[in-house]
């Protein structure tokens, strides 16, 4: 049992990320109609800006992690500029042209911060919590009581203010929105900026749990991507359910399978998809009609 | 495409052109080896292999219109197998090389089972997760001997030729690349990869059409697998060592581009694309980064000002080259429609007769019920008109009727049979064809081909011919050619039969839909405001067609608001408002009827005569 609840622990951080990851998919997908695989690389780029002002510029963590998200915010915007001819168009145009750009970005990465990756120290030092004997790594708890501030903000964000509730009808419908008066291209580049600015904040988390290189976005991309299915694309509810779902299969079958762990993840991914094709939430889509 | 029997001998030149450059294509791929260097041989090798990989892919996402992530898994699985066998159990390379196609395309069957559910980015996610799966495993099995990977895997035997030579093994791989890209040319233009076409551009038209959707994607990914598998069992061959790195997501989107680079819509571009794309890598391949950072933004470049890929540079010049001639494009004209041949009625139905019986349908959308209780009968050789406001639920009958909606109550019976809950291709097959109120036709295929996918009247499994009868696929398509090109001049449609629908004035279009509904050779026609966007002169045109069908034995049931059309059609018409039939009769009846009055104008209306022409102000406009 409490190996039992260890699993379940471990398993939920690492689903907070994956939320946060496919938070930025759907909102990304839920404004502006575009299947954005250049997510996790834009997600490499927040960890290294993040780990450099952390690292390098020895700024306190709480510092750092804002001003990769503003850096990586406005990376953001360069790259939906280039990407704004596929708003909309057929996916696998989509699917390659923002593979495309993740190329471009890893190739920079690589460029500026060299292949090899790099360690990045916890910023938390406290002594893991314990909980009727199961380990609690006070990081953790971190992550996800950031996720959930996060995620909340987002939600008041879009619900409550006069700019969030615009872009939700340009994700409507982008030329009623354009005929009552909204910038549909400004829109679009600040719903891309803040997707890019959560994937920073993914990043700039992940980083002490793991390791910062040029490829780490390729699988937190991947299963952030499956979260955001398995929840329902573009449903914020849905994000958070299908990322701590990934996360908690991903995390059962490492221990129950070790090495097999992403074999098992995504065959019940697939099974759990043909069950429910529209996920957990049903699909909110940008309409197309 | 179809070509009338006196083709001009100014078209024939292109073709002549074309197989000309076939051969000097041959003869040029036959003497590369000997300008190559060993290592240029060995780039060559790799490049033939993507390419075929290529083409599979080309199958599956250009011409079936299905996302396939996973082509590098069946790489894998291909190249695995063979290992396996040869090293482990001992088999001879080529009966291990056909046990590894008949387990690629097994697990082609599994990943493509997901595409009977989902599609589009779902599809994506979903291939590319089982390809992370299969990888994972690769690396992971003590079977596979995981990282390490497998090696000491034999040169194919070939009558003594020595294929462990790069250079003989070029013409190996040659051989089997020119093998699979004309097996693949052959069905995108015959029936099989016509219908996958059309499936690709337009499901629901395509499944009203006669299509089997699922078979037809299931076969799409299977073919894909195949074409993986044998670019596997050649890297395994070639090689003769395989590990886990090759077989990577990184060179899963490294395909992906080329295909789309290429041009996935043809074949040949896939080739060309694949080629194109791994000199260029080997060229960059020291400057890493640099190539990798070039690489990326020819993409993003190729994705953004050229998405038709490199096969569709040409045309874009061509066409600019026209515009800055000036010439307006074609002068192909609309020619008068030849009324078809008079029948009684086809065969097993009398006239008269109840043809298809619709009763106490009901259809529910959430809280809504479209349709209420609703029953009809249409008679065998009549034309029935459905009138109705706005959202009273005519097209939603239909819907109900061609089985893209299942009902909720009630029951079809068509010719005597109970034909509810069927799937629209099944329908279709029971002789029912239908037109749809927003055009929906096959926009990338020919006029001539939307005419086809809907002449072929062949199941799904049919297909297993082209396995062992091309001739017989080959001889049968020429027959459909032939009645296509007879039913375009029919319906005066002759003249764009090269063109595509998208380009031609809408008037045409519904004409062509029209055609392309009667091509199914229906017993019952159902047309859905085929009028809409008609002006007068096409509207009396319209008028004489649809007695034509009827003339020629099909019944036909029509949907539509211009109630001067419908009064002078129809023999007679059914009233549906909010989901109920509220009037029933021939048409001087139902005009005068007060509920009819009511429901087009409200309580108030004073139920007078005159009043019926009234309905005619609310014609839809889309």
């Amino acid at each position: 049992m409490q190996s039992f609840f260890q699993t379940l622990v471990s398993g939920l951080s690492f689903g907070a990320l994956y939320a946060l990851v496919a938070l930025g998919f759907s909102l990304v997908y839920r404004t502006m109609g575009l299947v954005n695989f250049a997510h996790g690389a834009v997600l490499m780029i927040g960890a290294y800006v993040a780990s450099t002002f952390y690292l390098s510029a020895r700024l306190p963590f709480a510092v750092a992690v804002p001003a990769a998200m503003a850096v990586t915010g406005a990376v953001g915007l360069v790259i939906e500029r280039v990407l704004r001819p596929l708003e909309n168009k057929d996916f696998d145009l989509m699917l390659i042209g923002t593979i495309g750009a993740g190329t471009v970005l890893q190739a920079a990465a690589i460029l500026i911060w060299s292949s090899a990756g790099r360690g990045v120290s916890s910023p938390v030092q406290t002594a893991p919590f314990d909980v009727g004997g199961v380990r609690i790594p006070a990081y953790n708890v971190v992550v996800i009581a950031v996720t959930a501030v996060a995620m909340a903000a987002l939600t008041l964000f879009l619900q409550r203010t006069k700019r969030g509730t615009a872009m939700q009808a340009v994700a409507m419908d982008h030329e009623a929105a354009t005929a009552v008066g909204i910038h549909v291209g400004r829109s679009n580049a600040i719903s891309f900026a803040i997707g890019a600015a959560l994937a920073a904040l993914a990043g700039a988390l992940v980083g002490p749990m793991l390791y910062v290189s040029p490829t780490m976005g390729d699988s937190l991309g991947i299963q952030g991507f499956a979260a955001a299915i398995l929840g329902g694309f573009g449903s914020i509810p849905g994000a958070i359910v299908g990322g701590l779902g990934i996360g908690v299969i991903g995390s059962f079958a490492a221990q129950s399978f070790q090495g097999y762990s992403d074999l098992v993840t995504f065959v019940v991914f697939t099974v759990l998809v043909m069950i429910r094709p529209t996920g957990i939430f049903g699909e909110r889509t940008v309409n197309r009609a | 495409m179809s070509r009338s029997p006196s083709l001009p001998a100014a078209l024939r030149a292109p073709q002549a052109a074309r197989a000309g450059g076939l051969v000097l294509l041959a003869v040029l791929a036959w003497l590369l080896p000997y300008q190559l260097n060993v290592y240029w041989i060995s780039v060559a090798d790799i490049a033939i292999l993507f390419a075929l990989l290529a083409v599979g892919m080309g199958l599956v996402m250009g011409v079936a219109g299905q996302v396939n992530l996973a082509q590098i898994a069946f790489f894998g699985v291909g190249a695995y197998t063979t290992a396996i066998l040869t090293t482990r159990d001992g088999y001879g390379f080529w009966t291990a090389a056909v046990l590894a196609m008949i387990a690629t395309a097994l697990a082609g069957a599994v990943v493509g089972t997901p595409a009977l559910r989902v599609q589009s980015h779902y599809l994506g996610i979903v291939t590319l997760g089982l390809a992370v799966a299969f990888i994972d495993w690769i690396t992971n099995a003590p079977v596979t001997n995981g990282d390490s990977g497998i090696s000491g895997i034999p040169a194919p035997p070939l009558l003594g030729i020595n294929l462990s030579s790069q250079y003989l093994y070029y013409y190996l791989e040659l051989i089997v690349l020119a093998g699979g890209l004309a097996f693949g040319l052959f069905i995108v233009h015959t029936p099989l990869g016509r219908r996958m076409r059309a499936m690709r551009d337009d499901p629901l038209a395509a499944s009203a059409a006669g299509t089997e959707i699922r078979p037809l994607r299931m076969i799409a990914f299977v073919l894909a697998s195949v074409y993986g598998g044998a670019a596997g069992v050649l890297y395994a061959g070639m090689i003769g060592y395989i590990a886990p790195e090759t077989f990577s997501i990184a060179d899963m989107f490294l395909l992906l581009a080329m295909v789309i680079i290429g041009g996935r819509r043809s074949l040949a571009g896939c080739v060309i694309g694949a080629v194109v794309l791994t000199v260029v890598q080997q060229q960059l391949i020291n400057l890493a980064a640099y190539a990798q950072l070039g690489y990326g933004l020819v993409v993003v470049a190729v994705v953004v000002f050229a998405p038709a890929g490199l096969v569709g540079i040409p045309g874009r010049f061509r066409s600019l080259y026209r515009r800055w001639r000036g010439s307006t494009g074609t002068s192909a004209v609309l020619e008068a429609f030849r009324p078809l041949p008079v029948a009684p009625a086809a065969a097993g139905v009398t006239p008269g007769e109840p043809l298809l019986e619709v009763s106490h349908l009901v259809r529910r959308f959430r809280g809504v019920t479209a349709l209420d209780d609703v029953s009809l009968t249409v008679r065998a050789g009549e034309i029935l008109g459905i009138v109705g406001p706005n959202g009273s639920g005519k097209t939603t009958l239909f819907n109900v009727i061609s089985g893209f909606y299942r009902p909720h109550g009630g029951a079809i019976t068509l010719n005597g049979r109970p034909a509810s809950g069927m799937r629209p291709s099944q329908v279709s097959r029971l002789g029912v064809a239908r037109t749809f109120q927003h055009l929906r036709l096959f926009g990338n295929l020919t006029v001539a081909d939307n005419m086809l996918v809907s002449l072929d009247r062949t199941r799904t499994w049919w297909s297993w011919r082209y396995l062992c009868w091309p001739f017989g696929i080959w001889r049968y398509d020429r027959a459909l050619k032939r009645r296509a090109a007879e039913l375009l001049a029919d319906f005066g449609l002759a003249q764009f039969a090269g063109m595509l629908p998208g380009t031609l004035p809408y008037g045409i279009q519904r004409r062509l839909e029209l055609a392309r509904a009667i091509a199914g050779a229906p017993r019952l026609l159902l047309l859905d405001e085929p009028a809409a966007g008609l002006n007068g002169e096409e509207r009396a045109q319209l008028a004489m067609i649809v007695r034509s069908i009827r003339d020629s034995g099909v019944t036909v049931v029509l949907i539509e608001h211009n109630m001067g059309l419908v009064m002078s059609l129809c023999e007679r018409i059914v009233v549906l408002d909010s989901g109920l039939v509220i009037a029933e009769g021939l048409p001087a009846q139902v005009s005068r009827d007060p509920a009819v009055l009511e429901a087009y104008l409200g309580k108030s209306a004073v139920p007078s005569p005159r009043a019926s022409k009234a309905p005619q102000a609310s014609e839809a406009s889309q």
